[in-house]
């Protein structure tokens, strides 16, 4: 092979120069590319996550009035299983009269039929004293089952004077029927 | 131009620089205005001892007063003949790299210490033009010294906060000649050894250190001076000699001449006297004035690029600049490709308890509607129970959820039926309130009468709950008005109002 002239050599180094800058130029805006790429999926994420942030500020009150609300009616929605809820609240519905000193007369439960949030009702008839009574009907409240008194009766009692007969009819709630009721 | 323009801007955030002269028994510094002489123990190699170097490094931290916000302030080192060769090199011409290789060479033929061992400097003195097909040639001036020697200086000036560079004292000293011949010497007298340069044409190519100082001079009268030439004469023909050292005045340097003969001629080089002061740093000052830093400059660690100690604080400067700016410019992606996983984590912890969310909506909507949906019994029988006339006996009262009470009862006479149902309608419970029944009783004693009413909807109901007074008696014991509600009639879980008790009869 013939040694190469000055002339040739200049080009051959000129050209060298050429695609070693014009490689420096595309490998740089490359790596500018992937890491401009990079830092703006970062900002999309950081958007997002203050986003959710405050998304879960928002909700930092609505979680003290569920605690509330739950705290209130000893009661905690997500616990209730829809198998099991009516029977567990019959249970302590007449474990909270009993332990008010109340007699107990017939129970009947009926399932509910149709739309809305009503798993069930229970009728029970109890008697005892007034107080007692009283005292039970507005314990029901926070029995820790989501029940709602449907009507109330009350009849003196006259074979035991000072005490009062009383019928209800209470109402179980289904949670997980509830997202397709309106709301009252 | 604007280089220079940001130099004089920044060089309030400059240290002043500091000068050294560093003898053999004594170190001199002097910086702006003030100076310090330190005196120097040596150990039988030359290098200093350890007690010496401590207590010059702390005299040197105080003296020199180095600020931790500023950059390294530059010293100008100037370290005497002793131990230092000196050679003149002439090495081909040729690319950096080649030429660094081609002088090292040449040290490691030249010197008795290979290069690794020695610190040296070297300056160009000129090219030798190629002639004849011989090779251009570049003249040099190497000086070479121990290797140990030098670093000693240098890590005791660094230790101080300083950024030392090193040349040789002659050399600055040559730099106080008013127009210097060709050839001349320069002797500088120290208090037990003086030091002999020749230069030629600008150039040293001796050095050696005479063992004869000012002390000496005290003595007798011509004894002094005269060893002093004979030994000089043994080294030189008569040529122009500078003298230099704190206690030389004019007397002795005519005396120098006189008794050097004829063909000599002796100059004394004036120089500041006092604490720090020297011919040596006068010369550096003048130096770094001038140029900024002497040519020949001795360095311990070669680089391959001539450094310069007048732009050290702007290279410094510089380069924080750099990177500062890389770290401006480099720090967004850097975030981005550090902290991505971290946020990806954080995110997919958000959404989780994004996810959550609508359980917390289902489960506040359910409550809200359980509360909403329990109608207000006790509040209702609470109103009866205020509005019904004492000793009424009720039969039958029912509720529900729809809001429709219905009650059958006995009273004394249609009247309190009447005030009964007004009280009932002015209870504000009530939308209306209907007698469907009223019948005497066969004796005519009592009326016995059916009751039907419907509540107002419960949202009014609780707003006009919520309103009422706390308790129904107050503490002066008389009753509290129609309609007031006791406390925990409707969150009380055990008891009852005794007010209660009465209605069922």
């Amino acid at each position: 092979m013939r040694p190469l002239t000055g002339r040739e050599k200049r080009t051959v180094r000129f050209a060298g120069i050429g695609i070693a800058i014009y490689l420096a130029l595309f490998g740089g805006f490359q790596v500018w590319k992937f890491f401009e790429k990079r830092r703006s999926d970062y900002r999309q994420l950081a958007a997002e996550a203050q986003q959710l942030r405050q998304k879960i500020q928002q909700y930092q009150d609505k979680a003290r009035v569920v605690k509330k609300l739950m705290d209130d009616f000893h009661l905690d929605p997500a616990k209730l299983k829809k198998g099991t809820v009516v029977s567990d609240a019959s249970a302590a519905i007449q474990k909270a009269a009993k332990s008010g000193g109340l007699q107990l007369g017939p129970v009947r439960e009926s399932p509910a039929h149709g739309a809305g949030m009503t798993l069930a009702t229970v009728q029970l008839e109890t008697s005892g004293q007034v107080p007692a009574v009283l005292a039970f009907l507005a314990g029901l409240n926070s029995i820790g089952f989501p029940v709602v008194v449907d009507s109330v009766q009350f009849t003196a009692d006259n074979s035991r004077p000072g005490q009062v007969k009383m019928n209800l009819t209470l109402i179980i709630l289904d949670f997980d029927r509830q997202k397709e009721v309106p709301h009252a | 131009m604007a280089g220079g323009r940001l130099v004089k801007k920044i060089a309030f955030l400059n240290p002043p620089p500091i000068y050294v002269e560093i003898g053999q028994s004594l170190l001199k510094a002097f910086r702006e205005n003030a100076g310090v002489e330190l005196p120097l123990e040596r150990l039988p190699d030359g290098r200093l001892t350890a007690p010496c170097r401590e207590k010059t490094a702390l005299a040197l931290k105080k003296f020199f007063q180095a600020k931790s916000w500023q950059p390294r302030a530059g010293a100008f080192c100037a370290i005497g003949a002793r131990g230092v060769s000196l050679r003149q090199l002439s090495i081909p011409a040729g690319a950096k790299e080649e030429f660094h290789q081609r002088l090292l060479l040449q040290i490691e033929g030249e010197f008795p210490l290979p290069p690794d061992e020695l610190a040296w400097g070297w300056q160009p003195l000129g090219e030798t033009k190629p002639s004849n097909g011989a090779i251009a040639k570049q003249d040099l001036l190497v000086a070479a010294v121990k290797k140990e020697m030098v670093a000693d200086y240098q890590e005791l000036l660094a230790a101080c906060g300083t950024n030392p560079v090193f040349t040789l004292a002659a050399l600055a000293r040559n730099r106080l000649c008013p127009q210097p011949p060709e050839t001349c010497a320069m002797l500088d007298i120290g208090n037990s050894q003086s030091e002999l340069t020749c230069f030629d044409k600008g150039i040293p190519s001796v050095s050696r250190i005479i063992f004869w100082g000012s002390d000496v001079i005290s003595g007798a009268a011509d004894a002094g001076p005269a060893a002093l030439a004979q030994t000089i004469k043994g080294s030189l023909a008569g040529t122009k000699l500078f003298v230099s050292g704190n206690k030389i005045s004019d007397e002795f340097t005519a005396r120098l001449t006189k008794v050097l003969g004829d063909g000599w001629q002796c100059e004394r080089l004036e120089v500041i006297s006092g604490e720090g002061h020297s011919a040596a740093i006068a010369g550096l000052q003048k130096c770094a004035d001038q140029d900024g830093f002497p040519l020949l400059a001795i360095r311990v660690k070669q680089s391959g690029a001539a450094a310069s100690m007048a732009t050290p604080e702007v290279k410094e400067w510089a380069k924080r600049a750099v990177l500062l700016v890389a770290a401006v410019l480099l720090l967004p992606y850097a975030e981005a490709l550090l902290l991505k996983p971290h946020l990806a984590k954080k995110v997919a912890a958000f959404k989780t308890e994004a996810a959550r969310l609508t359980v917390i909506d289902r489960e506040l909507d359910f409550l809200r509607y359980l509360k909403s949906s329990q109608p207000p019994y006790l509040e209702t029988l609470y109103v009866f129970s205020k509005s019904v006339p004492s000793g009424t006996k009720f039969d039958a009262l029912s509720l529900n959820s729809h809001g429709e009470v219905s009650l059958r009862c006995g009273f004394r006479d249609g009247q309190q039926v009447a005030d009964f149902r007004t009280k009932l309608i002015d209870s504000g419970f009530f939308t209306n309130v209907t007698v469907e029944e009223q019948v005497p009783t066969p004796d005519h004693q009592k009326v016995t009468v059916r009751i039907s009413a419907q509540e107002k909807p419960l949202a009014q109901l609780l707003a006009l709950s919520a309103s009422l007074p706390a308790d129904e008696t107050g503490k002066d014991g008389k009753p509290a008005p129609l309609g007031a509600r006791p406390a925990g009639i409707s969150s009380a879980a055990t008891g009852a109002p005794p007010v209660l008790r009465k209605e069922t009869k």
